[in-house]
């Protein structure tokens, strides 16, 4: 286990920073309150994931050096609240800029110090989490670029069986993409409908109240179509969620 | 001037000069972790046969060329078949298998395939009524329920094959764990005859609607006598 | 887009209207996906199998020259002839010489992608050779003058019905000998023997040939494969460059992974071995009694030499399992024929732009959200992902995207690179938003992004980014 930092870097994410900055807020909360002190970078944007998914390589690699200086004026570990762009700094940096002699270098050493926000709750921390006495039925959607690329499984639905205990849900065909995949839903709109269409289907088989993930991009996506359903089933990221349990 | 085949390995080189193969961890070419001690004949019998089982196969344990003959007659009959195409009895390695099987009323159609393309054509035709096969196997695979047949001298391909019943007499001794210690045990045994075939149960398809069903093309029913 | 993009979308959303389809799609993929997982959960080596099965197949590319060197001289050293087609073209005339030059009029096939690849049916028709697919799944294709929706399970687009219907309009079956599927494979196997003993060719694929020996592994469940290599005189089998190993460990490190990854099975019923064709003795009695006369092996390359020096080289160790299908959403969504090509599904994706140009099926590799599943299945651990990126940066760099993504993508990177104008930018947007928001909501978006709102609301932007309302509590910047 990773020794226990006294302070870090939160890089919140563009759809975090734009579109769900409570989930940002949310995480700083519940670091803070785990006694870990939280820097957030003035100038930090977005960690070039779109344009890299898109095949836009040079656009990719300027902004991945971009985010690489402002999270590397510091040495210490970064969090990030969101499974894709974690696995973005910690496995392409290092293979987009493999050939940059300067940035090369830097992007391993950032690889090395960047966490997704549950698996650093839960595998440098060690959080100790109270149950919620009661709530809303959760179930647990597994974003997968932080399932698949960075094998975040336990962290989180350890974090969430912690907080909404027996309130958990099992979400049938947890695993499989909820059809978001960025430009992918615009690009290929019908296909990611129809995906969506199954991930709507099954929330509704698990009776679940919140679907809790560690993306807000599965979210945005989810909740954009249960609320185009007119489903009482919400969306919650899994930070918020954590933090819910902290109001006493 | 170059040959199609001196272009493509020549085409072949380049792309490997300028190769962005991935990095690959080195290690032995083949094959997991070798089991230990090889589990008792008994123990292999019974993985062998709960696995050809469960695929719709038959085990039947006999001892000495009696025994089989009665097998094979009964299932011969069960399955209204005259006659039948097989291995030589040395191949078989139960002596004394064809007689008893004559004995007991079964006959043999021995065939030599020509080369002449007409004359073939009629001799496999003549083949084609025939209602069982029978013949020996190079090993048993406990794994998979896996017979191992050897083409060549005496052992023919057809047997196995063309009808739609095949029964192999196969000596308990020539039980194996799997196909990678079979492999380890004897490297030159792939290329050992112009065919060598791993037979598990009895041919099959869910082509159609995902529906399983026996004895597409090969045969229906797969009878395995192991001879102790 | 492209003429080929184009074509691409109308056929996805044919396929997406066609409810009977999409019940088959997922009741199939879930049958063998499920089979994977079983088979793989069961084995208590896992992963050292996934492992050492693409230690064989990458030590094989990576000295492809050398092994198929060494392969040539085995096959001739026991008889066999090797013939090397540097195009499709070559490949259908090397096999249609072969038979014309043997009065052939009937061949026989066992499934082979390759043959599809080159398109050898319609050539050998052309020829005066009647070829008879044998796989039932093929086979039903055939009949219906139709295409292979699964590198495995060929008919999942057909019901029971289509196939009792075909039977009996085809090859006059009466309503008994359709009555149900037993009947119907019954019928099969009558109508396909006769053609097997007639034929005076036997077609065949090859799932893997073995450097060293010489020899060449065909696997199947039905035994078609080996009755069209053991009855008829002459056999011939196409195969790709690529699939080969060098030793025979390596054919059962590979086995070991193959049926189980395809359908969840521990091993195909007939894995079938053919080193050269029967052998003769010095007096019949020491010579097989049969077995073809003639083995011809057909070396297909076709743009695989190409592609193994491009980025995409990796796919050249795919074993055509269809693993990956089976655990594709958007395959699952959409089948196999809307990919318009011979391989569909991720591993097509890449094949197909790796063998025919990115210009015309680029398109494919935009049809996934990257989601991982595939790699995850592949018995040889292809990072499908990855050689999906690498085809879309080369879509990008030939400027096939779509012109509103080539204007934005650049545009994003240029505000993302300075802080201060990508702040003002999402105020910006925020306060757009925020005239058509309703509750929370956008319920149409503009142009291309339509698409999203096609089917489900767009979240507004938060009036206060976290950015904002963080630094401004904490009172500026780090």
């Amino acid at each position: 286990m990773t020794p226990r930092p006294a302070r870090v870097q939160l890089f919140v994410t563009c759809l975090v920073d734009r579109f769900f900055p409570a989930a940002g807020h949310a995480a700083v909360q519940v670091l803070e309150r785990l006694g870990v002190e939280v820097a957030v970078p003035a100038d930090q944007t977005c960690c070039g994931q779109p344009a890299f998914n898109g095949g836009f390589a040079e656009e990719a690699t300027a902004m991945a050096r971009a985010t690489i200086d402002v999270l590397s004026r510091s040495d210490d570990p970064v969090v990030v609240p969101s499974g894709s762009c974690a696995d973005m700094i910690v496995n392409h940096y290092p293979e987009l800029l493999a050939g940059d002699p300067v940035y090369g270098p830097k992007a391993k050493a950032l690889a090395a110090r960047t966490f997704e926000f549950s698996r650093f709750l839960v595998d440098v921390l060690g959080a100790d989490l109270r149950t919620a006495p009661d709530g809303p039925t959760v179930a647990y959607h597994a974003s997968c670029h932080g399932l698949r690329g960075l094998g975040l499984s336990e962290a989180p639905r350890r974090l969430l069986r912690a907080v909404a205990g027996d309130r958990c849900a099992d979400l049938p065909d947890a695993e499989t993409c909820c059809g978001f995949g960025g430009l992918f839903a615009v690009k290929m709109g019908a296909v990611s409908a129809a995906m969506l269409e199954a991930k709507l289907d099954a929330i509704e088989r698990s009776g679940a109240d919140l679907v809790a993930a560690t993306d807000v991009s599965c979210l945005m996506h989810i909740g954009g179509g249960l609320h185009r359903r007119g489903s009482r089933a919400r969306t919650r990221h899994i930070t918020e969620i954590i933090a819910d349990t902290l109001h006493d | 001037m170059t040959s199609p085949r001196d272009r493509i390995l020549g085409s072949i080189r380049d792309s490997l000069l300028r190769a962005q193969l991935p990095a690959e961890h080195h290690g032995p070419a083949a094959g997991p972790e070798i089991p230990v001690a090889t589990p008792a004949t008994e123990a292999l019998a019974a993985q062998f046969s709960a696995a050809l089982t469960a695929l719709a196969g038959h085990v039947h344990r006999a001892s000495g060329a009696a025994g089989a003959a009665d097998i094979i007659v009964g299932i011969a009959r069960e399955n209204r078949a005259a006659a039948f195409i097989s291995w030589d009895e040395a191949a078989i390695e139960c002596p004394g298998l064809l007689a008893a099987l004559a004995a007991r009323g079964l006959s043999r159609v021995t065939y030599d395939v020509s080369s002449d393309a007409g004359r073939r054509l009629s001799e496999v035709d003549a083949l084609a009524g025939i209602g069982l096969g029978i013949t020996g196997a190079h090993a048993a695979l406990a794994e998979n329920g896996g017979l191992v047949l050897v083409s060549g001298p005496g052992r023919g391909r057809l047997p196995s094959i063309l009808p739609p019943v095949h029964v192999a007499v196969v000596a308990e001794r020539r039980l194996r764990p799997s196909l990678a210690d079979l492999v380890r045990e004897e490297p030159r045994l792939l290329a050992g005859g112009s065919n060598v075939v791993i037979v598990a149960g009895p041919s099959r398809t869910a082509d159609i609607e995902m529906t399983l069903t026996h004895g597409v093309h090969g045969p229906k029913h797969l009878h395995v006598v192991l001879m102790a | 887009m492209t003429e080929g993009a184009l074509a691409f979308h109308r056929r996805i959303d044919a396929a997406l209207a066609d409810a009977g389809l999409r019940a088959a799609l997922a009741l199939t993929t879930a049958r063998l996906a499920g089979g994977r997982a079983g088979a793989f959960g069961a084995l208590p080596d896992a992963e050292p199998s996934r492992d050492a099965a693409r230690r064989a197949r990458a030590a094989a590319v990576a000295r492809l020259d050398t092994h198929l060197e060494q392969f040539e001289r085995a096959v001739t050293a026991h008889g066999g002839s090797v013939h090397w087609a540097e195009t499709a073209a070559d490949a259908r005339r090397i096999v249609t010489t072969i038979a014309r030059e043997r009065g052939i009029r009937l061949a026989v096939k066992s499934k082979s992608m390759a043959t599809e690849e080159v398109e050898l049916n319609a050539a050998l028709e052309q020829a005066g050779v009647r070829v008879v697919e044998t796989d039932l799944g093929e086979f039903v294709v055939q009949l219906g003058d139709d295409r292979p929706s699964h590198i495995i399970t060929p008919i999942i687009h057909r019901s029971r019905q289509d196939v009792a219907a075909l039977f009996r309009e085809k090859l006059g079956a009466t309503p008994e000998e359709v009555a149900d599927i037993p009947a119907m494979t019954a019928f099969a196997r009558r109508t396909l023997r006769t053609e097997f003993l007639q034929a005076g060719m036997g077609i065949s694929g090859v799932n893997l040939a073995v450097a060293d020996t010489g020899s060449i592994c065909i696997v199947t469940n039905e035994g078609n494969g080996r009755l069209t290599t053991s009855v008829p005189r002459v056999h011939v089998a196409l195969m790709g460059l690529e699939r080969i190993v060098a030793t025979a460990a390596d054919l059962t490190a590979v086995l070991r992974v193959l049926a189980r990854s395809a359908t969840g099975q521990v091993s195909s019923v007939y894995t079938n071995i053919v080193t050269g064709p029967r052998r003769r003795g010095s007096v019949a009695a020491e010579g097989d009694a049969d077995g073809p006369d003639e083995l011809h092996i057909v070396i297909l390359d076709n743009g695989r030499s190409r592609m193994l020096g491009s980025d995409l080289a990796e796919i050249l160790y795919c074993v055509r399992c269809g693993a990956c299908l089976n655990v594709c959403p958007v395959y699952r969504a959409i089948g196999g024929h809307a990919y318009g090509g011979v391989y569909p599904g991720p591993v097509g994706s890449v094949v197909m732009p790796g063998l025919h140009g990115v210009d015309a099926w680029a398109e494919l590799a935009q049809a996934s959200s990257l989601c991982g599943a595939c790699r995850d299945a592949c018995p040889v651990k292809i990072d499908l992902p990855r050689l999906l990126l690498a085809v879309r940066q080369q879509a990008a760099a030939r400027r096939l995207s779509p012109l509103w993504l080539r204007a934005a993508l650049p545009l994003y990177a240029a505000v993302a690179t300075r802080p201060r104008v990508y702040r003002w930018a999402g105020r910006a947007a925020a306060r757009l938003a925020a005239l058509v928001q309703h509750d929370g909501w956008i319920r149409r978006l503009p142009g291309p992004l339509a698409a999203w709102t096609d089917s489900r609301d767009f979240p507004v932007p938060a009036a206060r980014s976290f950015l904002e309302a963080h630094l401004a509590r904490k009172g500026g910047a780090r």
